[in-house]
């Protein structure tokens, strides 16, 4: 029975290869990215300092193919991976990216693990969670345990691009749901979460025609719950309104400065009046905003400097004891070469209220690093959607 | 069926596989004509003839189903002919409607240095918007070529280039080899990858480098321009990084072509080449890309009769040409061979399609007095459906 099987398989994999043969295949467009964030970090709270030596997370590596489809289309795999933080319970690495995309022109659909939908705009922060309850809308289905919980999930998506610069975004997800013990690991991974995006936005590539106004954007996310006591889907779903937008305050090409802007809005559940855990803070009533400025010196067309101050408040209206936070997050990247940056952070948190009982009173992080970030394709066959020469002289699939 | 009709019919096959479709329909030969440097008209002013040129962002369709972006003159790849006698005064008003910077060189013509076209050595770029003035003697005869000389390796193959034609009123070709037709053949060879990748790259650097001049703000070392060579020499003592080192363009591999074209189309939509049985013919072939091109004729000696553009001294026969880049030569075909025969580089790498053979730069002589009795097919192929020669395929 052993043998049958086994010539079972070397037939399979014999036909397999046979029909690769039979079919020439064109060769792909191969895709990589890759970053490497590492830092030392000194953390005070309370009055006590501690240091982590060498602080990775946030580093990983994507890899992509994508190739034309026999139609209009373009067909794309990516697969990737990043280290998650020290304190997570993810493991060693984590698979936070593994999606198939099929877009043209003006339609993008988006399949798999991936990047959820809880922010607009990214701000200029050393790692992506550094300013997470002000930058997105988070899971309340985590314990918050892995920031990385808030922001990859299994995702549906499709896109709707309008005149070059207005998207429509519609999009279901499976954020992940901290498994309740004695579970050990989640087994439904039904949808969770819906929601829609209308976005004005600039392609990069016509940066320089210097608009004033470079993004401007509003979300919904609504999380799928199961309050307790509610049986009608709308009263049991968190609602959250996400609104953005980002400044070329000077959109020169060696001293340029922008400004951006997000406020999260959470509609909460009205019963959680106090915060006790994650998942209260996450149901709360609550308004966030994070603004930052950005200065950004250029040298022989290349960024050489970077300095940016963010500032971020939450507050909690319907909790019994006023309660808020508050991040100030300033940083500087030094250009040593290529895709190298030298960085220094300091971060300032404050809590009051219950978020205080959660957090302490205060938190400082100082951090310097080093960071390594390329994105690169090889085999390149086709053009992207907002490269200038389909943007301004007629798009060839 | 017999070994010797088996071989009759591959090789009929194998050779139908080569050729154009519909070679003798009057639609066809009317699209034909389409596939020819068209002749620019010029105005006159006094006893100057005024050409206007303009170069704008452009798609060609090198062949059904594959377009790319180009750098056209006058939205033609390849640009207009200019067609002038020799000592005509020449005007070409030169207007630049992209965002990219321009110049033109006019290969082979004696004009005077300041209008020779090499930007920064005999005048400043042609930059967006603009509008230079070319002013020149036609001097001297023969088959000349123009292109642009600002970033000579992208924008030549993006497609800024054309055919220049010096008229000797009392032409020693014609005479020795009386003719009516001549037939203009521009060669090119296009890294389509490249170009793309490079075009758009040069068009984001542009677009920040026209907000600073526009502001008056110009920055030798930004726009990698120097007064001097020491000026230059000393930059790089004080720390300055040329473009060389730091790659500022998309990518640093230098172009691997993969489409070879014939005025702008590779096969099977290159231009064919028509004679009558003792008819002479004379082709004009330019080379205007990167690549050489070993130029065989089936079933004729050809009599080569200029190099960039002036006679030799003693024409000579053959049946294979090394056209080089830059390179002109004039070949006389007399009409000795009735028949359908292919004339096509014999580095046959180029002879492809985007790494498919057959396509590239092969293209067609074809007799117009062929009977067309003599273009019929065998049994097998009546069976496939095939009428009769010519016959379009792609694949081998």
């Amino acid at each position: 029975m052993k043998s049958i099987k086994i010539f079972l398989w070397v037939l399979a994999f014999g036909l397999i290869v046979l029909s690769q043969r039979a079919w020439a295949q064109v060769t792909p467009e191969f895709q990589i990215g890759a970053r490497g964030v590492v830092s030392f970090n000194t953390d005070v709270a309370n009055h006590k300092a501690t240091s982590a030596v060498n602080d990775f997370s946030d580093s990983g590596l994507l890899v992509g193919f994508r190739q034309k489809m026999y139609n209009k289309f373009r067909g794309q795999l990516v697969i990737g991976f990043q280290f998650p933080d020290a304190d997570s319970d993810l493991g060693q690495l984590f698979f936070h990216q593994t999606f198939v995309k099929l877009e043209d022109r003006t339609n993008i659909i988006k399949l798999g693990r991936s990047r959820v939908r809880s922010s607009l705009i990214e701000f200029p922060t050393l790692r992506d969670d550094d300013a997470l309850p002000f930058t997105d809308v988070l899971n309340p289905f985590s314990n918050g345990q892995n920031s990385e919980d808030n922001q990859y999930g299994n995702v549906a998506e499709y896109a709707h691009v309008f005149k070059q610069r207005y998207w429509v975004r519609i999009h279901g997800e499976h954020f992940t749901e901290t498994p309740i013990p004695p579970e050990t690991s989640e087994t439904d991974f039904s949808l969770n979460a819906i929601g829609f995006s209308l976005q004005y936005r600039v392609p990069r590539t016509q940066l320089w025609n210097r608009p004033f106004l470079q993004q401007i954007g509003i979300g919904f996310n609504n999380f799928l719950t199961d309050r307790p006591g509610y049986s009608g889907q709308w009263d049991r779903a968190l609602k959250n309104v996400v609104v953005s937008t980002i400044l070329n305050l000077r959109p020169d090409p060696v001293y340029f400065w922008d400004f951006r802007a997000q406020v999260i809005y959470n509609f909460g559940f009205d019963e959680i009046t106090a915060v006790k855990e994650y998942a209260e803070l996450t149901r709360a009533r609550s308004f966030a905003g994070l603004a930052s400025l950005r200065y950004l010196y250029r040298k022989l067309e290349r960024p050489a400097l970077q300095i940016a101050v963010s500032a971020g408040y939450k507050t909690f209206p319907d909790l019994k004891t006023a309660s808020s936070q508050f991040q100030l997050v300033g940083n500087t990247f030094y250009r040593l070469g290529d895709n190298f940056d030298v960085a220094l952070q300091v971060q300032y948190k404050q809590f009051s209220g219950d978020l205080k009982n959660l957090y302490g009173e205060n938190q400082v992080r100082f951090q310097v690093g080093l960071v390594y970030a390329i994105d690169h394709a090889w085999n390149r066959q086709f053009d992207d959607r907002d490269s200038l020469l389909n943007l301004e002289h007629g798009y060839i699939p | 069926m017999k070994r010797r009709e088996f071989l009759q019919s591959t090789s009929l096959l194998s050779a139908a596989a080569l050729f154009p479709a519909s070679l003798l329909a009057p639609e066809a030969r009317a699209a034909n004509t389409r596939r020819f440097p068209k002749p620019l008209q010029p105005e006159m002013d006094g006893e100057v003839k005024v050409f206007r040129l303009f170069v704008d962002i452009y798609q060609q369709e090198v062949v059904p189903g594959f377009k790319f972006h180009t750098l056209a003159f006058n939205n033609q790849v390849p640009g207009p002919e200019i067609r002038v006698k020799r000592g005509d005064k020449v005007r070409v008003i030169f207007k630049n409607k992209t965002e990219l910077n321009h110049t033109i060189h006019w290969h082979g013509m004696h004009v005077p240095w300041r209008m020779d076209g090499v930007p920064y050595v005999t005048q400043m770029p042609v930059m967006p918007g603009q509008e230079f003035v070319y002013e020149f003697e036609a001097e001297p005869q023969g088959t000349h070529f123009y292109h642009c000389h600002w970033g000579t390796l992208l924008h030549m193959q993006s497609g800024m280039y054309g055919s220049l034609i010096v008229e000797e009123p009392d032409d020693p070709i014609r005479k020795r080899f009386p003719y009516q037709r001549e037939y203009t053949l521009i060669y090119s060879a296009h890294d389509s990858n490249f170009i793309r990748n490079e075009l758009n790259s040069m068009l984001e650097r542009m677009k920040e480098r026209m907000y600073l001049m526009k502001n008056g703000r110009f920055d030798k070392r930004r726009f990698a321009v120097f007064n001097t060579k020491e000026e230059f020499v000393q930059a790089v003592k004080d720390g300055y990084l040329p473009p060389y080192v730091i790659s500022r363009r998309s990518r640093a591999e230098l172009p691997q072509p993969n489409w070879f074209t014939v005025n702008g189309k590779s096969y099977p939509m290159t231009p064919n080449i028509y004679i009558k049985t003792g008819e002479n013919i004379r082709l004009r072939l330019i080379n205007a890309g990167t690549e050489e091109h070993y130029l065989h004729l089936h079933g004729h000696d050809f009599w080569q009769v200029c190099d960039d553009g002036l006679p030799v001294p003693q024409p000579w026969q053959r049946n294979t040409l090394r056209l080089s880049p830059g390179k002109t030569l004039d070949i006389i075909i007399e009409g000795k061979n009735r028949g359908i025969w292919t004339f096509h580089d014999h580095d046959t790498r180029r002879v492809t399609n985007n790494g498919l053979y057959p396509g590239g730069n092969l293209l067609a002589l074809v007799y117009e007095d062929l009977p067309a009795e003599e273009t019929e097919l065998n049994m097998m192929a009546r069976k496939m459906g095939l009428p009769n020669l010519p016959i379009v395929a792609l694949d081998e």
